[in-house]
Parts: structure tokens; C-alpha cells; sequence
């Protein structure tokens, strides 16, 4: 009997199917192929809740589908295949959720405000939607790579769908080029996988995660290169892997694209930053979770780099003036913490920062775009003011998303980020050595930026929907459709909700089990399950970590307790019917925050100040030297050539004479040679 | 018997008169009588190695080598024609067109 899990292609292939049909048939079909996207999505996304609940079943899904091309000898071979256990079977529903709320806006915010090249829009969503998945269902590290191109080339077209105008075709160009530098380390860490192990699977007999174990327990031998160790070369091979997750996740120092991809339209925003392209980052280090966790040196940096991103990216979000700027600004902090979390071994905490964070992420987008829709495309958020009472539901939902967002208990954000915090304090403590040192400052960096989140959080809710009107577009706002307040109602209520799935710190409390997500990420396959890898986490080989067995009620008081104050700060100093730019008081430091710590100056510094002079030397010594020596030898041959050929008089009595004489002089050297004369 | 080396000498001796004449003369029939006389030289020797063996192959090719030489100097006299008729004379140093 065929099982639900046989039809888990379909889940990606519904998607393509809009992405085809709205590409060749879009521009015939009424809402430019905009039902079809809805259909296919919302199919993918019944699909998605049906293999769900298959997985909880106890089912898993595993199954090669296509060999591309095999290695001499069938060493290597290059699959796809679909792996289906209970993280992706949770991302898929999180994916097609959002994708078909994504989908339902855009008739509100495109069709409804007269765009044209919809087909194209609607296309490119689709097609988005689709690599996605085929990413998130993705079997072997390969196939994974191919999708996060995918990826990364629909968010390239989608952010410069406004092609006309200045900003969003060098907004995608941008993004396309950051994404890429990373994409490039990542390139070389799935070829470094395949010729360490021989195999790239995620999962099964041939898995690459359960042999780099198995070779670090000394039970078998893999190819390791530079003359490194085991330990030392996985740690180079995970780096490797990362620079593709720091890339695309927008963790520093390549997170500058990602504000620059708002000039885009604001429901790509939201699936970018919510369920795909910048997901895709953290789910793959939480893909092939049981590789980094045998090597502490990568755990450390990911910690470091998490919990520095959180930081730095909530510190710029609070003087941004647009609205989706200071969201922008949110989602790179956010998805520091998932870092940070996968860095310090909360492997559930991150995954369960990465599903509320995708509900309110897309809520906050999504309620963003109807606040835009109706500012007139206005984005800056000192003109707004007031709309509150204008737009109640958009008010509410936004509202419970900044909640969220913000941390504050019992919205969704706060059980998922006071986890991470808690698993960043708990194995800071415990760990002994640099490790847990680490831990400890990537913990404290994330517990700053918690009052830095709520802060901007609520500066840009009491900004936008708070006190007095500014302008005469907030007077007057545009109005607009279901097709904007239904996603933002259930993604308002689900953020709301959400975090109900794992409380751990109410479970310290009170002893009753409500941590169900735990449960959810310990079965499926058995080496992808949570307390595997936290047996790998703690055991020897792996990186050693170990819990100091503190409670998580006080960590989570306490991170409360910041948030709480960034969001009275913010109450304190915007919720007022005329709000003036107390930012302005930082003076300098406001110029610097505001220039995002002229990230993009020293960037671009870099490629004109540093590269280019380089490549000029490159190109000299190319056009110099190796073009010299070629250019040199061909015209030492035409010199030689054109005093040479005056050999050739043309008067056949030369020849003759020139024969004879050849002839003579080869008898004469015979003669001597052979003693003729002797 | 005469003996074969006299045979040698006789044929060395046409040789170089060949060579001599191909050397210092300009006019192309005369050239073709040097190549001609160069020929023969190489005959004296296949004749003479024949008779010195006892063995009729070189006698064979002797008159292999005579229908060739008839046929060349047909090929010779053609081109000395053509010489004639481009270049005003049977001078052979006077066509230096084919040169580099």
C-alpha cells in the first residue's frame, strides 16, 4: 500500500507546476497566476500537515530517487533523494504554511494595487517556494547545495522584480554576489565531503555526519588533506560548509545584502526572511547538526558569530527610520540567536526559534505590507502615527508579532529565545576550558541584545500605530481586503501560540511535561535525533560540552526582564501623541548605527581599495609575464624565420650546390667515422 | 674478367661529370644531360653489382631505370618548355619566383 510519504515529491513539485504555469500560462489566467501559485501551495501545505502527522506516526521517509552521475568504480555517486524525518517534515509545514500566506497577500498587495509583470511575480514565488522545499527535503549535502543556489537565484529575481527603478535590480545583484562569496566556501565543503567520506548523505548506512563519528572513535579511516588530523580536518570541512550558512542566514560579516534586499516587494520579504533563503542557513547547520557537533572549534565560532550578530544587528535596528528596515535589521539579530543556539548544542532551541520566528517573522512582514499598502508606499515610519484605531486587525496581529518578537511571555518568541539563552548559560557553565568561555560571552552578547530587541520592537509599534497621525496619508489611510487580514490573522493567533509547544521553564516550574518538541526532534532516524546528538555533544570525541544543570526558570526571568525594560523604554519615549527622535541624542554613535556601522563602506573599500588593486597586479603579471614569455617565444621564431628563409634564393643552382655539398660533408663525416681515411 | 671495381670507378667518374655539369652550367637542357649522365652513373652500378653476383635483379632494374629516364626527359624537355615561355630563355637562374 502506497503510504502518505510516497507522494512527499509532489510536495515540491506542486510549486514547480505554478512556477510553469504561471511562467507560460500566467499572462491568460485572471489574478496573472496567482491561483495557481494559491492551489499549488495550498496543496503542498496539506501534503505538508498529512507527512507531518505521518512522521509523528513513527514513519520516516528515505528514499534515493535519481543517480546523476557516478564515480569511477561507483566510489562516489551523485543522488537526489528526498529524506523525510521529523525537522524537515516540521520545516516543510512551516514553508508551504507561509507560502501560501504569502501567496493570499500578494492578491492584496500586487493585484489589488495594479502592478504589472504579475506572471513573472507569481512565477518566481512559486519557483522560490519550490527550491525551498527540495532544499528542506534534500537527502545528500549536494543536492542540498543545489537548491540553496536555487535559492539564492529566485530570491535574486524576486528582490529585483521593480527592475525599472534604481535601487532593487543593485538590491538583487547585491544580494545574488554577498550570498554567492559564501555559496563559493560552501562549494568547496561539499567537495571536501565527498572526498573525505566518499559519500554525502544526510542520513542512512552512508551517512557523513555518522561516519566522521565513527572515524573519530578510531573505527575506521577517512581521507584527510594538509597533513591535518581528523579533528582538525572536519573542523576545516564544517567552517567550510558554514561560509554558506553565513551567507545566506546574513550572519556577520555577509549580512549586509539583507537590508538592501527591502527593495523588493514586501511579501517576498516575508517568505525570504521567514520560511525560505535565510532559513535555509540555520537549517542546514541544524540539517547536518551531528557533523558540528563533533567539532568544538566550530561550535565556538558559530556561538561567537551568533550571539555578535544578535548584538550588532539589534543595535543598528534602533535608529532606523522604515519600517521594514528596523524588520530587516530584526530578522539577521534573530537568526543570530538560532546561531548562537545551534553554537553553544541547543539544537531543539534553535529549531524552535526557527519555527516561531518564521510565524511571527511573516507576521510582522506581512502586517508591515498592509501598513505600507495602506501609507501609500510610504515606508518611513516617523510619517505613520495614529493607525491603530484605523486598522484594528492589522494592529492586533502586528501587535502579538512585536510581542513575539520582543520576548515577551507567553507569545511565542519568548519560550524559543529564553531557550537558547538558557542552553548558552547552561553549557557556558558547565563547559570547561575556552569553550565554555566562549559560550559565556556569546551568551551575554545575546542577553544585551534582548533589551536591544525590545526596544526597536516597540519604537517601531508605538511609531507606526500610536499617538497622533503625521502626515495626511495616516490620516487617510488606504484601505484594503480579506485577502491582507487573513494571513495576518492566523499568523497573529499562531504567533501568539506557538511557543506553547515546548515551555520548558513552566515544565521546571511545575513538573508537568510541556516540552513537547523535544519529544518531536527525538524520534524519526536515529542518528538525526536530539539525545544523539547530545550524546555526541558530551561525549569525548565530540566537543566535550557539558550542562551545569542550572534551572531555566531564572535565565528566563531575567532575559524577561530585559526585554520588559527595552519595551518600557520604548513605551517610555514613543508612546506619546507627538514622539520626537530621542535617538538623536546619541549623537556620533547615531550617525555610525544609522550608517550600519559602514559595513557596506569598508566592504566596498575592500573590493575597490584591496581586490581591484590586486587583480590589476594579476592582470599585469598575466598580460606581462605569462603573455610575454608566450608572446616572446613566437617572435623570436618570426625573427629567426624571416633571416632563415632568405636560404630560399629560388635559383636552382644553389640547391644543387647546397645538395652536393650536404652529400659531401655526410660521405666525409662517414669516411671519418667509419676510419676509411685511417 | 674485368673486375667490379673498374666498373665503380667508370660510374663515380660519370657521376661527378654530372654533378660538375649540373653545377656550372645554367642552361636547363643542359642540366637535364647532367641529370641524365647522374642516371646512368647509377645504372653502371646496378649492371655492374649484377654481373659481380651473378644475379639478373640489377639488370632488370637497369632497364626499369632506362623506360624511367625516357619518360623523366619527356617531363624534363615539358618544363623546359614552360621555362621557355615564362621566362623568355631556358636560363635557370633567371626563375627565382618560388622563394619564400
Amino acid at each position: 500500500m502506497a503510504g502518505i510519504l510516497d507522494f512527499a515529491p509532489a510536495i515540491v513539485l506542486l510549486p514547480f507546476l505554478s512556477f510553469l504555469i504561471a511562467l507560460g500560462a500566467g499572462r491568460y489566467m485572471p489574478k496573472g497566476g496567482a491561483l495557481a501559485g494559491i492551489g499549488a501551495t495550498a496543496g503542498s501545505f496539506v501534503l505538508s500537515i498529512a507527512t507531518f502527522f505521518a512522521v509523528s506516526g513513527g514513519q520516516t521517509y528515505n528514499q534515493h530517487i535519481y543517480t546523476w552521475a557516478t564515480g569511477a568504480g561507483d566510489a562516489v555517486s551523485l543522488d537526489f533523494g528526498l529524506l523525510i524525518d521529523p525537522l524537515s517534515s516540521m520545516m516543510l509545514v512551516i514553508v508551504t504554511l507561509v507560502a501560501v500566506l504569502v501567496h493570499i497577500f500578494s492578491l492584496g498587495y500586487m493585484n489589488d494595487e495594479g502592478e504589472t509583470g504579475l506572471p513573472r511575480y507569481y512565477a518566481g514565488l512559486g519557483l522560490f517556494t519550490a527550491s525551498m522545499l527540495a532544499f528542506v527535503v534534500s537527502s545528500n549535502l549536494l543536492m542540498a547545495f543545489m537548491f540553496f543556489e536555487l535559492v539564492g537565484l529566485c530570491s535574486y529575481l524576486l528582490i529585483g522584480f521593480w527592475f525599472r527603478q534604481q535601487g532593487p535590480p543593485s538590491a538583487a545583484k547585491k544580494a545574488f554576489l554577498v550570498t554567492r562569496f559564501g555559496d563559493y566556501f560552501f562549494l568547496i565543503g561539499v567537495v571536501a565531503v565527498f572526498a573525505t567520506f566518499g559519500s554525502a548523505a544526510f542520513a542512512g548506512p552512508e551517512a557523513f555526519p555518522v561516519l566522521a563519528e565513527e572515524a573519530l572513535h578510531g573505527e575506521h579511516a577517512v581521507n584527510t588533506f594538509l597533513g591535518m588530523g581528523e579533528q582538525a580536518w572536519f573542523t576545516v570541512v564544517g567552517l567550510l560548509v558554514l561560509g554558506g550558512v553565513v551567507g545566506k542566514s546574513a550572519q556577520f560579516p555577509l549580512h549586509t545584502w539583507l537590508p538592501d534586499a527591502m527593495e523588493g516587494p514586501t511579501p517576498v520579504s516575508a517568505l525570504i526572511h521567514a520560511a525560505t533563503m535565510v532559513a535555509a542557513g540555520v537549517y542546514l547547520v541544524a540539517r547536518m547538526y551531528g557533523f558540528y557537533a563533533l567539532t568544538p572549534t566550530t561550535l565556538g565560532i558559530i556561538a561567537l558569530v551568533g550571539g555578535f550578530t544578535a548584538l550588532f544587528a539589534a543595535t543598528m535596528g534602533v535608529v532606523k527610520k522604515e519600517i521594514k528596515q528596523v524588520l530587516a535589521y530584526s530578522t539577521i539579530s534573530q537568526y543570530g540567536y538560532m546561531m548562537l543556539g545551534l553554537g553553544v548544542g541547543g539544537y531543539v532551541a534553535s529549531t524552535f526559534h526557527l519555527l516561531t520566528h518564521a510565524f511571527f517573522k511573516a507576521l510582522l512582514f506581512l502586517g508591515a505590507g498592509a501598513v505600507i499598502i495602506a501609507m501609500h508606499h510610504n515606508e518611513n515610519m516617523w510619517d505613520m502615527g495614529g493607525l491603530k484605531e484605523k486598522m484594528p486587525v492589522t494592529y492586533y496581529a502586528f501587535l502579538s508579532g512585536s510581542l513575539a518578537l520582543a520576548g515577551i511571555v507567553p507569545f511565542a518568541g519568548f519560550w524559543s529565545k529564553d531557550e537558547i539563552l538558557y542552553e548558552a548559560l547552561n553549557h557556558g557553565l558547565g563547559t570547561d576550558g575556552g569553550l565554555g568561555t566562549v559560550f559565556l560571552i556569546a551568551y551575554a552578547m545575546g542577553l544585551i541584545a534582548v533589551f536591544f530587541t525590545g526596544f526597536y520592537t516597540f519604537r517601531m509599534v508605538f511609531l507606526t500605530f500610536h499617538g497622533e497621525p503625521r502626515s495626511e496619508t495616516a490620516r487617510d489611510p488606504h484601505g484594503f481586503g480579506w485577502n491582507v487580514k487573513f494571513p495576518l490573522a492566523v499568523l497573529g493567533v499562531l504567533a501568539a501560540v506557538t511557543g506553547l509547544v515546548n515551555m520548558a521553564p513552566v515544565e521546571d516550574l511545575t513538573g508537568i511535561h510541556l516540552t513537547f518538541l523535544h519529544d518531536w526532534l527525538d524520534g524519526g532516524i536515529s542518528s538525526l535525533t536530539a539525545h544523539h546528538y547530545l550524546e555526541v555533544l558530551e561525549s569525548g570525541v565530540g566537543a566535550g560540552l557539558h550542562p551545569a544543570g542550572i534551572g531555566s526558570i531564572a535565565p528566563g526571568l531575567v532575559s524577561l526582564a530585559l526585554a520588559l525594560a527595552g519595551a518600557g523604554l520604548a513605551y517610555r519615549l514613543y508612546n506619546v501623541p507627538e514622539p520626537v527622535e530621542h535617538t538623536d541624542k546619541l549623537g556620533s554613535i547615531k550617525t555610525v548605527l544609522y550608517n550600519n556601522y559602514y559595513q557596506d563602506e569598508y566592504q566596498v573599500w575592500i573590493a575597490t581599495g584591496v581586490v581591484q588593486p590586486i587583480s590589476r597586479a594579476l592582470d599585469k603579471f598575466d598580460q606581462g609575464i605569462v603573455d610575454g614569455v608566450v608572446n616572446g617565444v613566437s617572435s623570436v621564431s618570426l625573427f629567426a624565420g624571416g633571416r632563415v628563409k632568405r636560404i630560399q634564393t629560388g635559383v636552382v643552382s644553389n640547391y644543387a650546390a647546397l645538395l652536393t655539398l650536404g652529400l659531401t660533408a655526410l660521405l666525409l663525416g662517414l669516411g671519418l667515422l667509419g676510419g676509411w681515411f685511417a | 674478367m674485368v673486375p667490379a671495381q673498374y666498373y665503380l670507378v667508370l660510374s663515380a667518374a660519370v657521376f661527378c661529370i654530372g654533378i660538375f655539369g649540373l653545377l656550372t652550367r645554367r642552361n636547363a637542357l643542359l642540366f637535364l644531360m647532367s641529370v641524365e649522365l647522374m642516371l646512368n652513373a647509377a645504372n653502371i652500378n646496378l649492371v655492374a653489382f649484377s654481373y659481380y653476383w651473378g644475379n639478373v635483379t640489377g639488370q632488370t632494374f637497369g632497364l626499369f631505370t632506362m623506360a624511367l629516364a625516357a619518360a623523366e626527359v619527356a617531363v624534363g624537355i615539358g618544363i623546359i618548355l614552360v621555362l621557355y615561355r615564362n621566362f623568355d630563355g631556358v636560363d635557370v637562374t633567371n626563375a627565382t619566383t618560388m622563394r619564400w
